[in-house]
């Protein structure tokens, strides 16, 4: 019975749901990006347990968990970057503020 | 057996690294004085400041000693003489000593108080200056054991001890651990001189004894992987393995205590613009050098 | 009821948990470090499920990267402490509702899908460590390579992002000297 890769995919859901409400509803852009982390998290537990549970032989697989990895990383580096700079420009990071972006 | 050996130890080793901090600096050699220490301490009123963030003030010290106990548990003292030898045993040790900066942190922010923040936020740019100058030094002896595993790196040093094989590494594996123990001179996260104690400033009676406590068992830990990473661990003629291991950990911790007391204590941007621009480059020239010499001289 | 999976459910669990919690304090440094402990849970998860190498690196990983993120927290919001309980969210009822559909859907995915037959032979740690290095320097190795690449590309952007701008001196207001002309040249 596939209880326990189940249960690892609902914990893995669970992240995903948080993740995407903090990322729609925060307005704070390191906050956004907490979700954001959130999201990337869920998706690595749904990679290992696929590894685990279907295909042990496919070392690939943790391969790729390394890859999303470098993805939050540099998700973390470039999100960052455009911090400072707009703190240094417009003095706050609230996404509230950012109307110009709409165009 | 063996885990009363191992925790036996760990209590004599812990009790002789505080004996010897006190050494360095008070410049008096009392075997007493950590025990007087902890009376003194334990007779003290445990004050909790005003609007402190409670959870984190008293997460702060005990997390501080896991991470460091944890990170102890891959150390070999002899063979078979290990909590648990996991086949990455070498990342683990890295993995468990970034929660001291989870500890730091939460103790520096925790109690609300403008020097112990100070002090946890300068051990995060301390961090970020000798992260990588951990993790690259590690590399190169996990290149030539060809494992992570503790036991096996000190099995690949039986002919020739790593401090003589690479010791660019050795020397940049030194320097890292020190600042990640926060001995003088990188003690500014706790400096007594000028921050009140840093870190520990708002810490008083049972709390502050398990914050020395946990930073005790931090400086034998990096001791320890000097010594497994590089001296050769339990490796030496005519003693037990087990003494080998001993004197050596001590002797390293008694150097760095003793000679980091020599030193001038380094700012941090300082600090952080000295292990990017020499250090890291140095670290990358050391990989590139051991991975020729493993390729021409496999001793 | 097998204990992998005991241990599953309560390191999962602490790992939703603690994400519930990221959204939920208003103190900054408590939301990040929240986050590094759901994150720490996952990589515990890892380490139930055998995956060694990752689990350690996943915890390894996450504390510094967390911690980073806590003091950007600090620098960037105007109430860092959340003494102030200030409000910081906005349509809330549409992100609730994506949320909510996330966590349905993906649930519901699990739980309909064949999965087929479970495998219970897996390599071994350290065999599973020398499997990865070999993957990684064999067949992967321009995946891992470009993955290098674009940390060092994001490392650069968000340098030079991030700088300040140069602190040129004003541009010199117009002389009367006799070079007048070539300062108006371009």
């Amino acid at each position: 019975m596939a209880i326990e890769l189940i249960v690892t995919l609902i914990m893995a859901a669970g992240l995903f749901g948080t993740g995407v409400y903090g990322a729609l509803s925060q307005t704070n852009l390191v906050m956004i990006m907490m979700g954001i982390e959130l999201i990337l998290a869920a998706g690595l537990l749904n990679l290992v347990a696929f590894w685990r549970y279907l295909h042990p032989e496919a070392i690939e697989a943790q391969m790729f968990v390394l890859i999303v990895m470098t993805v939050m990383a540099v998700e973390m580096a470039v999100g960052f970057g455009v911090a400072i700079a707009r703190f240094r420009s417009r003095g706050s990071v609230e996404m509230e503020e950012a109307r110009e972006l709409k165009g | 057996m063996s885990t009363v050996i191992l925790l036996l130890s760990l209590a004599l080793g812990t009790y002789v690294v505080a004996v010897l901090e006190q050494w360095a600096s008070t410049n008096r050699l009392r075997l007493a004085g950590p025990v007087i220490s902890a009376l003194r301490l334990l007779g003290q009123e445990n004050i909790l400041p005003r609007k402190s963030d409670r959870l984190f003030f008293e997460v702060g010290p005990v997390l501080l000693l896991i991470a460091a106990l944890l990170s102890l548990a891959i150390i070999p003292l002899a063979p078979g003489l290990i909590a648990t030898d996991l086949a990455t045993g070498a990342l683990f040790f890295n993995a468990a000593l970034a929660y001291v900066l989870v500890a730091m942190i939460m103790a520096g922010w925790g109690p609300d108080g403008a020097y112990g923040m100070i002090g946890g936020w300068r051990f995060l740019g301390q961090l970020i200056a000798y992260a990588m100058l951990v993790v690259m030094p590690i590399t190169t002896v996990a290149m030539r054991a060809e494992s992570l595993s503790t036991i096996d790196i000190v099995a690949s040093q039986e002919m020739l001890w790593n401090i003589a094989y690479q010791p660019l590494g050795f020397a940049l594996f030194v320097f890292a651990g020190m600042a990640m123990a926060f001995v003088p001179p990188f003690d500014l996260p706790v400096a007594t001189g000028e921050l009140a104690g840093g870190v520990e400033a708002e810490y008083t009676g049972a709390r502050r004894i398990v914050f020395r406590l946990g930073r005790m068992v931090l400086i034998l830990s990096v001791s320890s992987a000097i010594v497994v990473f590089y001296l050769g661990g339990w490796l030496g003629p005519w003693l037990p393995a087990w003494a080998w291991s001993m004197i050596k950990i001590l002797s390293v911790a008694a150097l760095m205590l003793l000679g980091g007391r020599m030193l001038p204590r380094i700012r941090e941007a300082t600090l952080l613009a000295w292990c990017w621009k020499l250090g890291i480059p140095l670290a990358l020239a050391n990989i590139f050098l051991v991975g020729i010499l493993v390729l021409v001289v496999p001793l | 009821m097998s204990v992998q999976l005991v241990f599953l459910l309560a390191f999962g669990l602490a790992a939703v948990w603690f994400g519930i919690v990221v959204f939920r304090t208003h103190s900054m440094v408590r939301s990040a470090l929240a986050l590094l402990f759901s994150q720490t849970a996952i990589g515990a998860m890892f380490l139930v499920m055998q995956t060694e190498f990752l689990g350690v690196l996943q915890i390894m990983m996450m504390a510094t990267e967390m911690s980073i993120m806590a003091i950007f927290m600090v620098m960037f919001m105007m109430d860092p402490g959340g003494l102030g309980e200030m409000d910081m969210k906005h349509q809330r009822k549409l992100s609730l509702g994506a949320g909510i559909l996330a966590f349905a859907g993906a649930t519901a995915l699990a739980l309909l899908a064949d999965w087929g037959p479970i495998a219970t032979e897996i390599p071994d740690a350290g065999e599973q460590v020398r499997l990865l290095g070999f993957e990684l320097l064999g067949r992967s190795m321009l995946i891992f390579e470009s993955a290098g690449l674009t940390i060092l590309t994001a490392m650069i952007a968000a340098t030079a992002m991030a700088v300040q701008a140069a602190n040129r001196p004003e541009p010199a207001a117009p002389d009367r000297g006799p070079d007048r002309g070539k300062q108006h040249g371009h």
